[in-house]
């Protein structure tokens, strides 16, 4: 259309159609699931046909004609496979699939202002191929023992589903929840039920029921949920806080009750709702907290000096004692709000696997079990490719053929599983394991020209090593090929975190990433070193010690491990960071802060401790500036970076010079 | 057709760039050296609530440092990788160059830069006359590219 000027709809036309298209994806994956079982899965078809449809909607109302076209011919197919016209063929699925990457793709471009391509006609032309299969529901109508609304209600595919339940050796029952002002005082609502009934048995539809106003149904509304199961009756009506149910079987008709007009979207209004946020704002957010941070050392220190100057400063520090707690409370409010659930960031990878089973001719499933765990957004984008990698690997190399399997007694459907905690209140434990082949560790020493490895540590050093990811032959190396350098890397320097595993040759490997959850704030402890200042994560720092020059020897030549000093009876490497940096001389530093290492500890000199901070932490991304030894920067209060240490890699990377 | 083009000013050569990456222009008031990176580069600012790496043109050139001056400038530029800054000794002017009339650059100047034993190794990308004056393009890719012990 001329004149309007559509711009400021894309981006959120863009972020409308990023949702709806990843929320398409499990729904495609649940659908490609039941149309190789030989069923249907109406709920999928529904709720792709929905997604297709706002799609289509969204992107006429930006005048973007090749998703109108794509998005409304994939909905004429699953509209009509959603009425019941017919059963979709399996290969649907691949088609399904293509499309919504090809509609992806165009949002990509909108987002990055480029021009649209149009529709692909191959595409279209194999959407249009979808003929859909005559289904059996005509024979099964009959079966069914339910009263005439209800039955009008559901759809053909739905009344399907109950009718054939028998065949998959479960039955069709309806149960009836009834909500009331009580039930909803102790938090059980539908939605409550519906998960409850969820874990025991496949939801098929709920239908919201009018009903007289009784004190059996105080509401005058009641929801009717219509299952699959193979629980008994008893638990069923547990879980709905029903007096019983009702098998749907064929016998006579019920009589009937008035109906209530169908919803045209079954969601039940919920209070609160969502905010979708741009990443960018929630970066600005930060900042801003970070200059309220500083503010307050700023105000603290003036405070100090007035106190000092012998001021009556009772009632500031009084003020600023809450204004530091108010400040951690934001900062926690505005940490929860860059946090993601994990579930979100992995959802993609049931069809990465998929891909990659069927592109390497084999069969494996992917099982992720990661509850409510969150993680914060910088750190899931990270995190991301990392475990991608690992799942890649997992079926390229790792699982073997069917034949092979079932030679070996296994099922010859590969598993991999992801599941992921919070190991505590700063850490997260992220867990992919196969049960596959297992690493040989006689073949990677093999392939890397080193002595074989005795444990688990040493191979995963081995086969992470940066050379040896670019030999890659799933037999020979019998475990992981491409790209293990990489992972590591992100875990341990992007992240500063951990990578370990553990692996048994024949039945499989577990590699286990620890990272931490939030990038952005931390507790450090500010110094300086040949008088530029640093800081350190207090978490990183096992204790400081003042050090005393006569507890000090040192080992002959001028190498920088080359002091010791006294602690507890043991030895300690004391490393002086000016000396390290280059900064300054060899003189024998004050204090050190000891950090551990592998299990043993190390000591980094400094000049003077300059107290305890809390700070924002920002990533040098710039290769320019990544160094080893520094995670980022942050701010104290003069507006200059100070460079953040990680003492750890400092340490780790000492120590492989050493042996180097 | 002509594009507007700030003009730089390193040692006795003056250089352009293209204004529209050029995020913004700062006077220079120091950087958080960061240990390990190379020689030339002076360190982290913070500027615009980002992080900039902050490259010494003279030193990347070749030049001897010069004192302290008023002129210096920080010319902050938005590259494929985020923003860098370049401290450059003067910037002060912005000009309307035709596109057209930047030319391939002299053999000998085509092969100068640090990195001239390599194949196509030259910094100075092509050259441009305004009056009596000689204006350099300096590929950037290549001056910026290889920092710190990244591994």
């Amino acid at each position: 259309m001329p004149g309007i000027d559509f711009s400021e709809f894309r981006s959120g036309f863009v972020a409308e159609a990023q949702d709806l298209l990843h929320a398409a994806h499990p729904q495609a994956v649940a659908l490609d699931r039941a149309l190789r079982a030989g069923r249907d899965d109406p709920r999928a078809i529904r709720e792709l046909f929905r997604t297709l449809h706002t799609i289509k909607g969204l992107a006429s109302m930006v005048d973007v004609e090749p998703i109108v076209v794509i998005s409304h011919s994939l909905e004429t197919v699953l509209r009509q496979a959603d009425q019941g016209l017919g059963r979709l063929p399996v290969e649907a699925v691949d088609v399904l699939v293509a499309a919504l990457r090809s509609i992806e793709q165009r949002v990509g471009a909108i987002e990055r202002d480029e021009p649209v391509p149009k529709a692909p006609d191959d595409l279209l032309d194999a959407i249009a191929g979808l003929v859909l299969r005559e289904s059996t529901r005509s024979k099964t109508e009959g079966r069914l023992d339910l009263d005439d609304e209800t039955r009008a209600r559901l759809t053909p595919s739905e009344r399907e589903l109950l009718a054939t339940a028998p065949a998959d050796g479960r039955r069709a029952v309806a149960v009836d929840f009834v909500p009331s002002a009580d039930r909803s005082a102790q938090g059980i609502d539908i939605n409550s039920v519906r998960e409850r009934v969820g874990r025991i048995a496949e939801i098929v539809r709920v239908l919201p029921v009018a009903r007289p106003t009784t004190p059996e149904v105080p509401g005058g509304l009641l929801f009717r949920l219509l299952i699959l199961s193979d629980a008994a009756d008893a638990a069923i009506a547990e879980a709905a806080h029903a007096e019983g149910v009702r098998t749907v079987s064929a016998s006579a008709p019920r009589p009937s009750a008035p109906v209530l007009d169908e919803p045209d979207d079954e969601h039940e209004p919920h209070v609160g709702g969502l905010v979708r946020v741009e990443v960018e704002k929630l970066d600005a957010m930060m900042d801003t907290l970070s200059s309220l941070v500083v503010l307050r050392f700023r105000l603290e220190r003036e405070v100090e000096r007035m106190r000092r100057a012998g001021g009556e400063v009772r009632e500031l520090e009084a003020i600023l004692r809450d204004q530091r707690k108010q400040l951690r409370d934001l900062r926690s409010h505005i940490i929860r709000v860059r946090t993601v659930p994990v579930t979100d960031v992995l959802d993609r990878l049931p069809l990465l696997v998929r891909g990659a089973a069927r592109a390497a001719g084999k069969r494996v499933r992917l099982e992720v079990d990661a509850g409510r765990a969150e993680v914060d957004k910088a750190v899931a984008d990270r995190l991301l490719p990392a475990v991608v990698h690992l799942v890649r690997n997992a079926v390229d190399h790792a699982v073997e053929s069917p034949e092979e399997r079932e030679a070996q007694g296994k099922p010859s459907e590969g598993l991999v599983r992801i599941t992921c905690f919070e190991r505590s209140n700063h850490w997260l434990e992220l867990e992919v394991s196969d049960d596959g082949r297992g690493i040989d560790p006689e073949a990677v020493a093999r392939r890397a020209g080193e002595p074989v490895p005795t444990d688990d540590a040493e191979l995963l050093e081995l086969v992470t090593r940066p050379g040896l990811s670019t030999l890659q032959d799933a037999t020979t190396t019998s475990g992981r090929g491409l790209g293990m350098d990489i992972v590591r890397r992100i875990a341990v320097k992007q992240l500063g975190g951990e990578l370990r595993m553990r692996t048994t040759r024949g039945r499989g490997t577990t590699f286990t990433l620890s990272v931490p959850l939030s990038l952005a704030i931390l507790d450090v402890f500010a110094f300086t070193c040949a008088e530029q200042t640093f800081v350190v994560p207090v978490s990183m720092v096992s204790e400081i010690i003042e050090v005393d020059p006569d507890g000090v020897v040192a080992a002959p030549g001028a190498g920088i491990g080359r002091r010791l000093v006294q602690r507890r009876g043991a030895a300690v490497p004391l490393v002086s960071l000016a000396e390290l940096f280059e900064l300054g001389g060899d003189e024998i530093p004050q204090k050190a802060l000891v950090i551990q290492h592998e299990g043993r500890p190390w000591g980094f000199g400094v000049d003077r401790l300059l107290g305890q901070h809390e700070v924002v932490v920002r990533t040098l991304d710039h290769p320019l500036v990544r160094v080893e030894g520094v995670s980022g920067a942050a701010d104290l209060g003069d507006g200059r970076p100070t460079l953040v240490l990680d003492l750890v890699s400092l340490g780790r990377s000492l120590v492989t010079e050493a042996q180097g | 057709m002509t594009a507007l083009h700030v003009v730089y000013r390193v040692g006795d050569a003056e250089y352009v760039i293209p204004a529209a990456e050029v995020v913004q222009m700062e006077t220079w008031s120091g950087a958080t050296p960061v240990p390990g990176s190379a020689p030339w580069v002076l360190g982290v600012a913070q500027m615009r609530g980002a992080l900039v790496p902050v490259v010494d043109l003279r030193a990347r050139f070749g030049l001897p440092p010069a004192d302290e001056a008023l002129d210096h400038r920080v010319v902050v530029v938005r590259r494929h990788d985020g923003l860098v800054g370049l401290k450059v000794d003067r910037a002060r002017e912005v000009l309307a160059v035709d596109e057209d009339a930047f030319e391939e650059p002299p053999a000998l100047v085509q092969r100068a830069g640090a990195d001239a034993g390599r194949v196509g190794g030259g910094w100075v990308r092509a050259v441009v006359r305004v009056g009596e004056r000689v204006l350099m393009d300096v590929d950037f890719d290549r001056v910026v590219e290889g920092g710190g012990f990244d591994e």
